[in-house]
């Protein structure tokens, strides 16, 4: 690692977010979707906090995984990935300059759009545990996806599962199945899941279940960058 | 002389497809050496195994006294410059911004940028953005791009295809100066009065074969006829052999008054290239 190789990735990343329109409007998505929540119920409920995981589930697939894959895919597509891989940057230089744009920017929507709900039940060390492991989980798949898809336009097909499988997990329990069911057997061990649960109870093992989804993303992750590294 | 580059026996396969058939050849330190060759003969993947995007399926390569598995390594990469069919620009961005973020990236001073872009002939267009540049304007920030950090050995693949003829004569002067101040150009280009002008050696590889490394001068002696081609003022044209039998003909001929024109049958590197390979290059 190399601070300044990794500031300057960051600094040209910042500067391309800012210039790039697509990716400029996907943290106003869960900041909306705040605002819509303001909007239901009556007096002053406060919010289950399965509806408040949706926010944080937007949060992190629509604006953290999608401009991750959204970016590598344009890297790797324009190729200009190719430079920063010749160049003396590393693989974590890369991945790191890019991550604190992506961290940067999904901060403040997650930030905003929690202030504007109910940021009270995630004023916990235990929970922001839980919100920093998902937001790598998101942010691991997000990368490996983009390397993996080589175009942007393919990336919409990769985002859809992304969104509907580890976003809004917590839907799962809206659709009325029955609690003996696979589905939500499966569901339950989804990330957003564990995250939830960590709010219902004083173990660590949910955020152990959610450290091993970072951890299968990670290696993920190197192995599409690996891949991309030679032409082989 | 130290060599940058050593090649020995080198093979690449694809599958069952052999792209590279052992080849070996050396590149001086401080030299300027042309591969040359058609599409599909084998000069990208050649230049793919000296940078370390693919690795060699057989044989040795040694680029600036490292193995190529240490082509991989940060100090590798910083003595080296790469313009490939594959580098690219950051299009939303202005050529300052490319250009700082490599110079960041090659720990080189910023004020190398300004440096850079008059050697390439674009000090007035550092504030704009790529997207807006022409073809040729972008192919010279590339060269920009590769050359910034003054490394010890260059790569460039076609590196003035897309300029016009004024460009490209800066573009060589450019690196006609970066080679005098020390730095091995390895170079493919189509374009044989380039590799004429600017190589001190070719190499001309076909079918991964490489079939002729020498001088541009002495592969146009060598594929030379070495005879005098004599257009009269009559319009007649002799064809006639450089022996010492010839030399009374020649004589006379010139003392007659009738020479419009004599030349030596010296071929271009172009045509020596389709003698040695039967085939131009496409």
């Amino acid at each position: 690692m190399h601070i300044q190789r990794i500031t300057a990735i960051f600094e040209k990343d910042l500067k391309d977010f800012m210039k790039n329109m697509m990716l400029l409007t996907l943290p106003l998505i869960p900041v909306v979707l705040a605002l819509l929540y303001t909007r239901m119920g009556e007096g002053n409920e406060a919010f289950p906090v399965f509806l408040l995981y949706i926010i944080v589930g937007t949060t992190y697939s629509a604006v953290t995984s999608s401009s991750m894959m959204t970016m590598m895919a344009e890297e790797n597509e324009k190729k200009t990935l190719r430079g920063l891989i010749q160049s003396p940057a590393t693989m974590m230089d890369v991945i790191i300059g890019k991550s604190l744009v992506t961290g940067l920017i999904t901060f403040i929507a997650l930030a905003v759009s929690l202030v504007i709900v109910d940021i009270e039940p995630f004023l916990n060390f235990r929970v922001i545990l839980g919100l920093i492991l998902l937001f790598l989980f998101f942010l691991l798949l997000g990368i490996g996806i983009g390397l993996f898809t080589k175009s942007i336009a393919a990336t919409s097909v990769y985002l859809m599962p992304v969104m509907f499988l580890f976003g809004f997990t917590p839907m799962f329990e809206m659709l009325g199945l029955n609690e003996d069911s696979i589905a939500l057997k499966v569901a339950d061990a989804l990330p957003i899941m564990q995250a939830i649960e960590i709010h219902h109870t004083t173990s660590w093992i949910p955020l152990g279940i959610i450290a091993v989804w970072v951890v299968g993303a990670a290696l993920s992750m190197y192995v599409c960058f690996k891949k991309t590294m030679t032409d082989e | 002389m130290e060599n940058a580059i050593e090649v020995t026996g080198m093979q690449k396969i694809f599958g069952s497809n052999p792209a590279i058939k052992n080849v070996s050849f050396h590149v001086k330190k401080g030299e300027i050496f042309g591969l040359l060759g058609p599409s599909g003969s084998g000069k990208t993947t050649t230049i793919k195994i000296l940078t370390g995007e693919l690795s060699q399926t057989a044989g040795k390569v040694n680029v600036l006294g490292e193995d190529s598995k240490q082509f991989g390594s940060t100090g590798f990469k910083t003595k080296i410059g790469i313009l490939s069919d594959n580098s690219s620009l950051y299009e939303r961005l202005t050529v300052y911004d490319n250009l700082k973020l490599f110079c960041k990236l090659y720990n080189a001073p910023l004020k190398q940028i300004d440096v850079i872009l008059r050697e390439v002939n674009l000090q007035e267009e550092g504030a704009k953005t790529v997207s807006k540049l022409s073809k040729g304007m972008k192919q010279r920030v590339l060269v920009a791009k590769a050359l910034m950090h003054k490394p010890d050995l260059v790569y460039l693949d076609e590196p003035t295809s897309a300029l016009d003829p004024g460009n490209m004569a800066h573009i060589h002067r450019g690196l006609k100066k970066l080679n005098a101040a020390g730095t091995t150009i390895f170079l493919t280009t189509h374009n044989m009065e380039e590799a004429t002008a600017l190589c001190d050696r070719v190499a001309f590889l076909h079918n991964g074969e490489l079939q002729e490394v020498d001088s541009p001068n002495a592969l146009r002696y060598k594929y030379s006829t070495h005879a005098f081609h004599v257009e009269t003022f009559g319009g007649e044209r002799l064809v006639i052999e450089n022996q010492a039998e010839n030399a009374d003909q020649i004589r006379e001929l010139i003392a007659s008054g009738q020479v419009r024109a004599m030349h030596t049958d010296n071929p271009t590197l172009g045509q020596v290239f389709l003698k040695v390979t039967g085939k131009g290059l496409v």
